[in-house]
């Protein structure tokens, strides 16, 4: 009787160890599978002309404007968010611990970090796109400078977060030392402070550049396309991820193989970033014993 | 006001010494939230002299200490009451300027805490934000708070180093260095050796010695050798009051208190 | 150290014969610093707070805008809107329903093959696996929530896609498909497009944000407890599901609707794979539509009305999302906060 029941408690644990086990194994196969495909389909369309010709010529042609213009547009949204994130982490960490207005914008913060980012670009659209066109006349609608503004409210909360995390691992002996020697806070916060927590706050400008240079959604109406090289920020510009779902949507195999290479680009980009921001932040960690 | 008045009257009742008294503690209450850190503190500290802060961890030592400079108003709901003077102005009043008290009154922590910069830069830092030297006189100024930390031949060839590199006795000299250049009157000591290995101890102890004929040194620790050893006067705390105030030998050979002597002896705490 | 003439403040007189010295400064030059440092701060703290607002604003905007933008259909149309089934462009009549009923059905899908798989993860990462194999392969689990959205709309559409079309469909049709009443819901052609295909898509894209939130909050179970149920001679299976769950219950459900959360707001990986279709189907193998791809799919093709109807499509689904979001975080304040957006 009490050896069956002991019988029956210990399959049960058995069926479930190994199920856990091939919970983990199956994700870690679909993760394989992925980034097999993705490396795989991708090195066959990598030569010499995905980074020299334009996708004008289409299934002839290349990536190159759409690899410039995602350059491009990463960069001013990272030029955006990044100041203000980290000032909006600092804000929270330093001036506004356990305060309720502090309390309510960390959590509106860690709402927009899970927010869609399609609305975003949506907003975006609404608040840029549409008064530039109606201000222009219609000579400008869509433009990186909007393509860039809805990536860096997908970056933001991450900076904000990251931010207001690594100042908090600060020890507070340090903000007490220098206030100590007469030093005012905001000087304590820019100089002593960010600097001390700097390599985490660079973790998180990173794993934002991660995060918002493989969005698709809200580049497709606010940055739009262009299927030659554009520079201005006033300018409709292609992104590697627009051209790649643009490519994707095209019957010809050929575009296939191309966004297959657009594809490899964007997420070893993507993955380098993450890994290089666990990096950097495993140092920052250290640094804190 | 009125706590400025009720002070003075006090001070007026202190019999006269010879020694100047550097900082006079007058009613001071000191409250974190609700708690009753500190109660009713009157003591004065003399000048040049080494003031020691002994009792139980808890009794309020480190409060009473981060009063001294107001460290604790960063913190909300933190609240002092009644005067300490410093040279007989009262150093809670709001209009005593909070840079002027802190150029005056320099604090060690117990862990050192160098900040994330060169060994020069953490020395220049705090001048710099107080007086504005020419690139030779900061080099000089830098140079006298290292040697006066007993540092400076340590850390005279890595200048341009992170200070992040040294050993925490050094870290330890280096804080004690960026506190005395700004060449404050009053230096505050956090339990100043309790994260340090005995042969770093034995070198903080000996700077105190030299210290002292310069500046006025209160210092609070847990260790009650360290307090006989260095300092001139010793203070006893027990649940935030001011037990028993007085010359260090007579505290630790015949103290008046029987808590003192309860304390001293280790008989609790 | 700088000695002047008596504090002018003050009872100078008061002091004279004391032991004390009299009150000593002419000019305060630490007044004119704290001044200086005041004026700084206020002005610093000012700059950081307008920083901060704007992510009040950004949310606040979003909301907004979407409600102006759609507000042609919202106000026009009203229940109307969300009610109808129907989505014709040609005579500009818009109901909201089949992107609705989309959204909500591959988002489900997604919860309920994410959830126990996501639970598996964290259950083998906490008790089960070796200690030297547990952070690496934590790190590749949450490898999977960096990879970008289109990569898997891209494998989804030319590798899985044909994979369910070959072997799950089928099977799908002749065994489930059979069952009486639940029969409907897997009967159809071996499209490879659809709901079903669509939802475990976006299951594999939550299983990191769930599982890692299901992970951290098991190691923070007090040792004590799983101790004293081992003690009892209890298996780890017991230990976890009779103590570990009912202990981070809330947690674990703020990480379920975490993940619902951003399967609900996913748009690039099931674009390729719902098959656009405005049909409302009762199978899961049949194509169908979501709020956020037919977005995606129209929008810049959209003008007028159209549009004014996907941005009201938008302006819903970060209605819904923002209600599910401030459930999850409302359960995981307490936790320590930082799961894997890395």
């Amino acid at each position: 009787m009490s050896a069956n029941v002991y019988r029956r408690r210990y399959a049960k644990n058995v069926v479930a160890q190994a199920l856990a086990s091939a919970a983990a194994l199956l994700a870690l196969m679909f993760l394989a599978w992925i980034l097999w495909v993705t490396v795989s389909r991708g090195v066959q369309a990598i030569g010499v002309s995905l980074f020299t010709k334009i996708t004008a010529y289409a299934d002839q042609g290349g990536l190159a404007n759409a690899i410039i213009g995602s350059l491009i547009i990463d960069a001013m949204a990272i030029a955006l968010c990044a100041p203000v994130g980290v000032l909006a982490g600092a804000y929270l960490a330093e001036y506004a611990r356990g305060t309720r207005m502090g309390e309510t914008i960390r959590f509106l913060n860690d709402i927009l970090l899970s927010a869609p980012s399609i609305v975003l670009g949506l907003f975006v659209y609404v608040i840029v796109v549409l008064p530039m066109t109606a201000a222009t006349n219609g000579s400008i609608t869509f433009s990186a400078l909007a393509g860039s503004i809805a990536l860096a409210l997908i970056g933001l909360p991450v900076i904000v977060r990251t931010t207001d995390e690594m100042l908090q691992l600060v020890p507070s002996t340090l903000r007490e030392a220098a206030l100590s020697l007469g030093i005012p806070q905001w000087k304590l916060t820019v100089q002593v402070l960010m600097r001390a927590a700097g390599s985490g706050i660079l973790t998180g400008v990173l794993l934002a550049l991660a995060r918002l240079a493989g969005e698709t959604a809200p580049l497709l109406f606010t940055a739009f396309g262009n299927n030659y090289t554009a520079l201005s920020p006033l300018a409709k510009m292609a992104s590697l991820p627009a051209a790649i779902y643009q490519y994707t949507n095209d019957p010809n195999p050929a575009m296939h193989a191309i966004a297959w290479a657009g594809a490899l680009l964007i997420t070893l980009f993507v993955l380098a970033l993450s890994l290089i921001a666990r990096a950097v932040f495993a140092r920052q960690k250290t640094s804190h014993e | 006001m009125n706590d400025l008045a009720t002070a003075v009257q006090s001070v007026l009742q202190q019999p006269a010494d010879a020694t100047r008294v550097k900082i006079a503690v007058r009613g001071l209450d000191f409250h974190y939230h609700d708690i009753h850190a500190v109660r009713n503190i009157h003591m004065d500290i003399s000048e040049r002299k080494v003031t020691a802060i002994i009792g139980p961890s808890g009794c309020g030592k480190s409060t009473l200490l981060r009063v001294f400079n107001r460290i604790y108003a960063i913190y909300p709901k933190q609240r002092a009451d009644g005067a300490v003077l410093l040279d007989g102005e009262n150093i809670l009043d709001p209009g005593y300027s909070l840079n002027r008290l802190r150029s005056k009154v320099g604090m060690v922590f117990q862990k050192p805490v160098p900040f994330p910069m060169t060994i020069y830069e953490n020395v220049a830092y705090g001048i710099r934000h107080h007086e504005t030297l020419s690139r030779p006189r900061m080099d000089e100024r830098v140079e006298q708070a290292l040697r006066a930390a007993a540092l400076w031949d340590e850390v005279k060839d890595k200048m341009k180093k992170s200070a992040l590199g040294l050993s925490g006795g050094q870290q330890q000299r280096l804080c004690i260095a960026r506190g005395i250049a700004l060449r404050p009157q009053v230096l505050l000591l956090d339990e100043p050796t309790s994260a340090l290995d005995p042969i770093a101890t034995g070198r903080i102890e000996q700077l105190i010695e030299e210290l002292k004929k310069d500046y006025t040194i209160v210092i609070v620790t847990h260790n009650m050798q360290q307090a006989a050893r260095v300092s001139d006067e010793t203070a006893f705390m027990y649940m935030g009051e001011l037990i028993e105030f007085g010359n260090t030998e007579k505290i630790f050979t015949k103290p008046d208190k029987k808590q003192t002597e309860d304390y001293i002896t280790g008989r609790f705490g | 150290m700088k000695e002047g003439t008596p504090h002018s403040g003050g009872v100078p007189g008061f002091f004279t014969g004391l032991s004390m010295p009299i009150a000593t400064h002419v000019a305060d030059p630490g007044n004119d610093r704290s001044r200086i440092d005041a004026r700084n701060d206020a002005l610093f703290r000012g700059i950081l707070r307008v920083c901060a607002l704007l992510v009040l604003a950004a949310l606040l905007g979003a909301a907004l805008s979407t409600l102006w933008g759609g507000r042609e259909v919202l106000f026009g149309d009203g229940w109307h809107f969300l009610a109808s089934s129907q989505w014709n462009p040609v005579e500009n009549r818009y109901g909201a329903w089949a992107p609705i009923y989309g959204t909500l059905v591959t988002s489900l899908i997604a919860i309920v093959i994410a959830v126990p798989l996501s639970f598996g993860i964290a259950l083998c990462l906490t008790e089960v696996a070796p200690l030297w194999l547990r952070t690496p392969v934590a790190t590749a689990i949450e490898l999977l929530a960096a990879i970008p959205s289109i990569i898997y709309g891209m494998w989804g559409l030319f590798v899985f896609v044909p994979f369910m079309a070959a072997h799950v469909d089928p099977m799908l049709d002749s065994t489930l498909g059979r069952l009486p009443f639940v029969g409907a819901l897997f009967r159809g052609p071996p499209l490879g497009l659809g709901l079903l295909t669509a939802g475990i898509v976006l299951a594999i894209m939550i299983v990191p944000f769930i599982s890692s939130v299901m992970r951290e909050v098991f190691q923070t179970v007090p040792a004590r407890l799983k101790e004293s149920a081992y003690a009892l001679g209890s298996t780890t299976w017991e230990v976890v599901w009779d103590i570990v769950l009912p202990y981070t219950r809330q947690a674990v459900i703020g990480g379920i609707f975490l993940g619902l959360g951003r399967a609900l707001g996913e748009t690039m990986a099931v674009t390729f794979v719902l098959g656009n279709a405005y049909d409302l189907s009762a199978s899961l193998l049949m194509p169908g539509t979501s709020i956020s791809s037919s977005i995606a799919n129209e929008f810049n093709e959209a003008v007028g009305l159209h549009r004014s109807a996907l941005i009201a499509l938008g302006f819903l689904l970060f209605v819904v999302t923002f209600v599910v979001l401030l459930i999850a975080r409302r359960m995981l304040r307490s936790l320590k906060r930082k799961e894997g957006n890395a």
